[in-house]
């Protein structure tokens, strides 16, 4: 396990990279002004959706009221959202390896950091560009200063051959997730976002790069085509994606590697309780092992090998009036190539197997009206097969609960704001960069959420 | 000499408390035990009510007048649901509409408006939002519904039928405003306006395969015979009996972009658009 | 307990006597009807009445022909005499007297494309027989006020379509008429309770069947509004009235 030591700080690296990213993304009041209908309207709680708000993405952000074209709009419309998130926040965490005279990162201490803070700035452009054509735009600024991506860019076909069954979908976008990472309620670093969508095993992180199954994260926005269908009144749906295993990177960094993603969902009407759904997804791909070397660094776009990987599982929402449940399950399953982190012209260690894992949250909201949301979220991911025999069994298993509450003071179709408090906590089993045991972290966030 | 005191202002602050709980019950109870009953369904105001803040209130405004925070800039308005006079209506002109009317009419939303299908929303949830949106009315505390008229069956399309259709088309004038072509140009289309002086267009017929009331040849049916009340478009059924309103019917979806066996006739006749002022034969 | 019966009986009382105050009402205005009769005029120069433009239906326009119709949102007589004002009893009347309803039925006609004539006045409840003459279509589409307790309708009626009957359920001074088919056609439905009259081209006017009392007169004229005044009326006599508008 002496690669641990060394993977370590890479792996809390990538860590903090992926938690950093995890803002939601979607709540648009530039739809609130073209049509005229308040935030409750399409939002459960923004930027959680209801199935109104579902049914209008789904449509390409239409209406289906002849009145989604722009022609139709004053001229001055400016199809063009900001969200931003001034905050306090305190994060913990039990075990952080520091230096001392034993040597670099020897020791492990608590640490703890809070202060006022910024989340990055989210601009979100998106509707329609003309009768059945719609498109999303989502250049994302960083608040570190220097980074700027394209967090999502899209055209879609809607409606091909008059039917709703069949639109088409080409760019950068989120993956049909019904129980949507992007339209998250909880924002802090630690809960802001679900484990399982971006779920690696440990042992493949600190087993050694390069060779880490980080190409297809189902949280993260994944360049590709799609095509989506649903039912008129959406109770039924699907979605078929494939996508360029890069993880959403541009510039083809990794290879020529392509995923799957497929989800279809049915929905049921139960009166007063309101509209239950439930449905399944699979995602499955390959993506490259090792790549062509240059002055003893990847070359991009050369990766190779490729190995395959699969999620699958089921989800659901339950709704009791205005308590309702997203319960969501996944199996997951990488080649022992990368489990061991084994390029495939390499032979693979003795005894290598895949790595599985199974793992569930159930995230529960209480809408006491449209203006106050209580949330609670306890995710598990528990390892099923290690990729080497001698790994304990339960190395890179995760516990997590968050606990949230907003408050929107104000609630119209111009703009929203939120009065968002959260706590969260992780721990992982054996992630702890000295001892391997377990390492917990949690937050403490505070703060106004607003976008207009 | 203090504990009185004290023992006088409890009474006082209970009092006022009292005093406004029973005016605010009371206020709510005005109209909230409004209920809708579509087939087995039974809608209740009280359960509508957040739906309506959630859903309606952004046009239809919070005392249902149609003056919500948007009704500046949409066009055509929002409905003001305090007057009771609706659209679409299987009822006689000058009547209320059924519930199943309004149920209707919030599932397909409203054609070239601003008004979306509310389709996505539970059964049960646009039935407590008809009992709320009734209950801003005292018309549906003092009236009943009209009698739904009675759509018979649809005969045959045949040529002589559109042949008819087309001579009511002519009789009845439908093309004063809907032009003699049914493209919502007719010599009158330009003043046209609705029960509150605002400019309104009447129907280009060849834009869609959806009427504001309906796609189905039924609601078509229903349209002309018994108006959209709040427009100028009138009543009919004093005037077309049920064989002349399914002509009409039929020869008015020749007029539609979509394809039907209407259009496949018209076309096999050679059917050409009528000539108001030429001499009757 | 006792209490309430003494509401009870008292309640009661006031129920009868409600009862023969209705009742004894006509009986009081039949056989010693008085009058009221009077003249509304306008001072000054009347609104200027632009000639209309039926061009975009032929079939009104040929009805016309040399000789263009008028708008009528003001009509003046020889000496000044106001056409088409509804003058009505606003106060004072039993209420036996004001909810009286004739059987007459009013015909309110569409000829040459304008009504005929331009307002009527009726009482709450009185049968208007609606009627066309003219070789085109025309809806009727009278635009009750909000709240008035009127509801809206909008009618069609084709060539030759027989007149059809209606009412109005609450007073109402006076309900828009039109025709959006063609849309120079006004009118006006005056709903009122009790005794009324509409004034002819001299700008006279003559209320009947007047039981005696002290009364608050109103005239109302659609471009100049109300006016109200006094006036007492005797057993069979005839009381005056006169009013003016005065011009811009």
């Amino acid at each position: 396990m002496a690669g641990a030591r060394r993977g370590l700080p890479c792996l809390l690296l990538l860590a903090f990279v992926f938690l950093g990213s995890l803002r939601p993304a979607v709540a648009i009041p530039a739809f609130a002004r073209k049509y005229g209908l308040p935030c409750s309207a399409c939002h459960e709680a923004w930027p959680k959706l209801n199935v109104f708000g579902q049914t209008f993405k789904d449509n390409g952000y239409q209406l289906m009221n002849d009145r989604d074209s722009p022609i139709w709009q004053n001229p001055s419309y400016w199809p063009v959202t900001m969200r931003i998130t001034p905050h306090w926040h305190r994060e913990s965490v039990n075990k952080v390896g520091v230096d001392t005279e034993a040597g670099f990162n020897s020791a492990e201490v608590k640490t703890m950091s809070h202060g006022f803070d910024l989340s990055g700035l989210d601009i979100l452009s998106g509707g329609t560009l003309y009768n059945n054509i719609s498109f999303l735009l989502v250049p994302s600024f960083e608040n570190t200063g220097d980074a700027f991506s394209f967090e999502s860019a899209w055209v879609r076909f809607d409606n091909l051959l008059k039917t709703p069954w069949l639109n088409f979908k080409v760019g950068k976008f989120e993956l049909d997730n019904i129980i949507s990472e992007k339209r998250g309620m909880t924002l802090s670093s630690q809960g802001g976002g679900y484990q399982l969508y971006h779920f690696i095993p440990l042992a493949e992180l600190v087993n050694g790069s390069p060779v880490i199954n980080t190409f297809v994260q189902l949280g993260d926005n994944q360049l590709g085509l799609e095509v989506m269908g649903h039912s008129k009144n959406d109770r039924t749906r699907y979605s078929v994606a494939v996508i360029s295993s890069n993880d959403g990177g541009v510039n083809l960094p990794n290879g020529n590697s392509y995923s799957t993603y497929i989800t279809a969902s049915q929905a049921f009407d139960t009166g007063k309780l309101g509209v239950q759904r439930v449905g399944g997804y699979f995602f499955a791909g390959e993506a490259p092992t090792f790549y062509l070397q240059q002055n003893g660094a990847n070359l991009a776009g050369t990766g190779t090998g490729n190995k395959s990987f699969h999620r699958e599982g089921a989800f659901a929402l339950f709704y009791l009036k205005k308590l309702d449940f997203s319960v969501y399950y996944q199996h997951g399953w990488d080649s022992p190539y990368f489990g061991t982190g084994t390029g495939a012209n390499q032979t693979l260690p003795d005894g290598a197997r895949a790595a599985t894992w199974n793992g569930a949250f159930v995230e529960t909201h209480y809408t006491l009206n449209p203006q106050l949301i209580f949330i609670q979220r306890s995710e598990f991911v528990r390892m099923s097969q290690q990729p080497l025999p001698g790994i304990p069994s339960s190395f890179g298993n995760i516990d997590a609960y968050t606990f949230a509450t907003r408050w929107y003071p104000i609630m119209f179709s111009r703009a929203g704001l939120a009065l968002h408090g959260e706590y969260s906590l992780v721990r992982q089993q054996g992630a702890a960069p000295v001892s391997l045991t377990s390492l917990t972290g949690s937050s403490v966030f505070l703060g106004f959420d607003f976008d207009f | 000499m203090r504990a009185k005191l004290a023992r006088w202002l409890f009474f006082v602050v209970a009092a006022a408390v009292f005093a406004l709980c029973a005016t605010s019950w009371g206020q709510e109870s005005q109209g909230m035990g409004m209920e809708s009953h579509i087939g087995k369904l039974t809608g209740h105001a009280r359960a509508g009510a957040p739906l309506y803040r959630r859903f309606c209130i952004g046009c239809h405004g919070s005392l249902g007048d149609g003056e919500g925070e948007n009704a500046m800039w949409i066009d055509p308005k929002p409905r003001n649901f305090t007057l009771g006079i609706f659209k679409c209506r299987s009822t006689p002109s000058g009547t209320l509409p059924t519930d199943e009317d309004l149920f209707e009419t919030i599932a397909r939303g409203v054609l070239n408006s601003n008004m979306p299908q509310w389709r996505p929303l539970t059964d049960q949830d646009r039935a407590d939002l008809i009992a709320y949106v009734k209950h801003f009315s005292p018309r549906f505390v003092s009236e009943k519904p009209g009698p739904p008229i009675q759509v018979p069956p649809e005969p045959e399309v045949t040529a002589e039928r559109i042949k008819a259709g087309q001579a009511t088309f002519k009789r009845i004038e439908c093309w004063k405003c809907h032009g003699v072509e049914g493209r919502g140009n007719g010599p009158s289309a330009d003043t046209l306006t609705d029960d509150q002086n605002r400019p309104i267009k009447p129907f280009n017929f060849h834009d869609t395969d959806r009427f504001k009331c309906g796609a189905s040849d039924q609601d078509l049916y229903k349209i002309f015979m018994t108006g959209l009340d709040g427009t100028p478009m009138p009543s009919f059924m004093d005037n077309l009996k049920p064989d002349d309103a399914w002509d009409l019917v039929f020869y008015l979806r020749t007029l539609q972009p979509m394809h039907t066996k209407a259009k496949d006739i018209a076309q096999q006749l050679g059917l050409k658009p009528i000539n108001p002022y030429a001499p009757a034969k | 307990m006792k209490n309430w019966y003494k509401c009870a009986g008292t309640l009661t009382v006031l129920v009868l006597l409600g009862l023969a105050l209705l009742y004894s009402g006509p009986s009081v205005g039949a056989g010693s009807g008085g009058k009221i009769t009077g003249t509304i005029k306008l001072e000054g120069a009347p609104a200027h009445q632009r000639p209309i433009d039926m061009s975009k239906d032929p079939v009104c326009a040929q009805q016309h022909t040399g000789n263009p119709v008028r708008t009528e949102t003001v009509v003046v007589g020889p000496n000044g005499g106001l056409e088409y004002g509804v003058v009505y009893i606003s106060e004072g009347l039993p209420a036996g007297a004001a909810n009286a309803v004739s059987s007459q039925p009013v015909t309110f006609d569409q000829k040459g494309c304008v009504y005929h004539p331009h307002v009527i006045a009726v009482d709450v409840g009185q049968k208007i027989e609606v009627a066309t003459h003219d070789p085109t279509t025309h809806n009727i589409h009278p635009l009750p006020s909000a709240g008035s307790g009127n509801i809206g309708w909008n009618k069609s009626q084709p060539p030759g379509s027989p007149p059809f009957e209606t009412t109005w359920k609450a007073p109402e001074v006076a309900i828009p008429v039109k025709c959006n088919i063609h849309p120079w056609m006004h009118g006006y439905m005056a709903v009122v309770k009790g005794p009324h009259a509409v004034s002819d081209d001299k700008g006279s006017y003559t209320i009947d069947n007047v039981p005696p009392g002290n009364y608050t007169l109103t005239a109302w004229q659609e471009t100049y509004g109300t006016q109200t005044q006094k006036v007492t009326v005797a057993s069979g006599k005839s009381a005056t009235a006169d009013f003016t508008f005065k011009g811009k």
